[in-house]
């Protein structure tokens, strides 16, 4: 019985520990879009976003020669050939980190969203949010930015 | 001793339940920004065609599964506790709505697919949208997968085939969190799979002409 209780004890504090060190990292982007060739973009503030990710989105696109803007209108006001909007989660482990990050392209026009990426990062695997920002726009643009990929 | 074997069977009682109990989803008001734009007069409805929900194995509200800590699963629902195709034909309709379309609901009992026929001469509309859903469900443990399997049909009154484009497959959305953020998953996943679908050339033509 004891053993049997030990063994149990140790898979669960396995399966609890092994929880902390989950990434992912995913994209769809729509086949008939040619992501490479957008130039211009807006990035769309989040209402609640307090830690300036808008800017960590719009500094990475110029950093790889895109043209980037930021703002709290949800819409530009010149025309862009992509309005990117993202939704950010934040946990608590010790300090504050971000779990997941989600990065929309949608077009200017009809809002469509033809492309989007998600990091997701337990507290074990965290990484900064501007690491964060680059993987994921790495991923929607496989490898046009040398970021790290999957 | 028997202090840890009841911390024991706490733990043990958490992991294999933990937040896995009931979990539901909201899909019903998700916002879905579609690639078009039109004036038209539309019927737009969701069939339902998943075999577990036919065969009466599960709720017409069952939307996937929820993984405790042993992997044992548990159904999530809607949130609205609705038919999972009624949430779908809400949002499918708003989305028309607001890309220009005067939309009408098209009502038809998934127990006879024939009815379709019916339903679409009822609304009497030259264009209908009909969404038959084959699979749609997402599973939660460690990741969460979507398994999904929708054909978009665009039918003249009489139930002429327009046009037609299925998606199907299965993929992994994210790593798995809580209940609410899992929702947002599953219902962004819902607008990406509807948007691609209708961002497709035979399915816009059969809209606009």
């Amino acid at each position: 019985m004891k053993r049997f209780t030990r063994i149990m004890l140790a898979g669960a504090m396995l399966a609890l520990v092994s929880g902390c060190a989950n990434t992912s990292l995913t994209s769809d982007i729509d086949p008939s879009a040619d992501i490479k060739s957008l130039q211009t973009f807006y990035v769309a503030k989040l209402p609640s976003d307090e830690r300036g990710i808008d800017v960590m989105i719009e500094n990475e696109l110029n950093a790889i020669g895109k043209y980037a803007t930021s703002g709290s209108d949800p819409k530009p006001s010149s025309p862009v050939d992509a309005v990117v909007t993202y939704e950010d989660k934040w946990m608590w482990d010790i300090t504050m980190y971000m779990i997941e990050l989600e990065i929309d392209l949608r077009d200017p026009e009809t809002n469509y969203e033809f492309a989007t990426g998600r990091s997701y990062r337990t507290s074990l695997a965290r990484k900064k949010p501007e690491e964060m920002v680059t993987e994921v726009l790495s991923k929607i643009f496989a490898g046009e930015i040398s970021g790290e990929m999957e | 001793m028997r202090i840890f074997r009841s911390f024991g069977m706490l733990l043990l009682i958490f992991l294999v339940t933990g937040c896995a109990v009931g979990n539901q989803y909201d899909y019903g008001t998700t916002n879905v920004s579609l690639p078009l734009a039109g004036d038209g007069e539309l019927g737009v409805g969701v069939l339902e065609r998943r075999s577990y929900v036919l065969d009466g194995d599960k709720d017409a509200n069952f939307v996937g599964l929820q993984r405790g800590g042993f992997a044992n699963p548990f159904d999530v629902s809607t949130a609205s506790g609705n038919p999972l195709v009624d949430d779908m034909s809400t949002v499918l309709q708003n989305a028309l709505r607001n890309s220009g379309y005067t939309v009408s609901s098209l009502e038809f009992s998934w127990e006879n697919p024939s009815a379709i026929a019916s339903a679409l001469a009822k609304t009497g509309k030259a264009k209908n949208i009909v969404l038959v859903v084959s699979e749609w469900k997402t599973d939660v443990y460690m990741n969460m997968t979507l398994h999904y399997d929708l054909t978009l049909h665009v039918l003249s009154k009489d139930g002429t085939k327009l046009a037609e484009n299925r998606a199907q497959g299965s993929e992994e959305l994210s790593g798995a969190g809580f209940e609410s953020q899992n929702s947002r998953l599953a219902a962004d996943a819902f607008e990406t799979k509807v948007g691609r679908m209708f961002n497709n050339p035979e399915i816009q033509s059969a809209l606009q002409n």
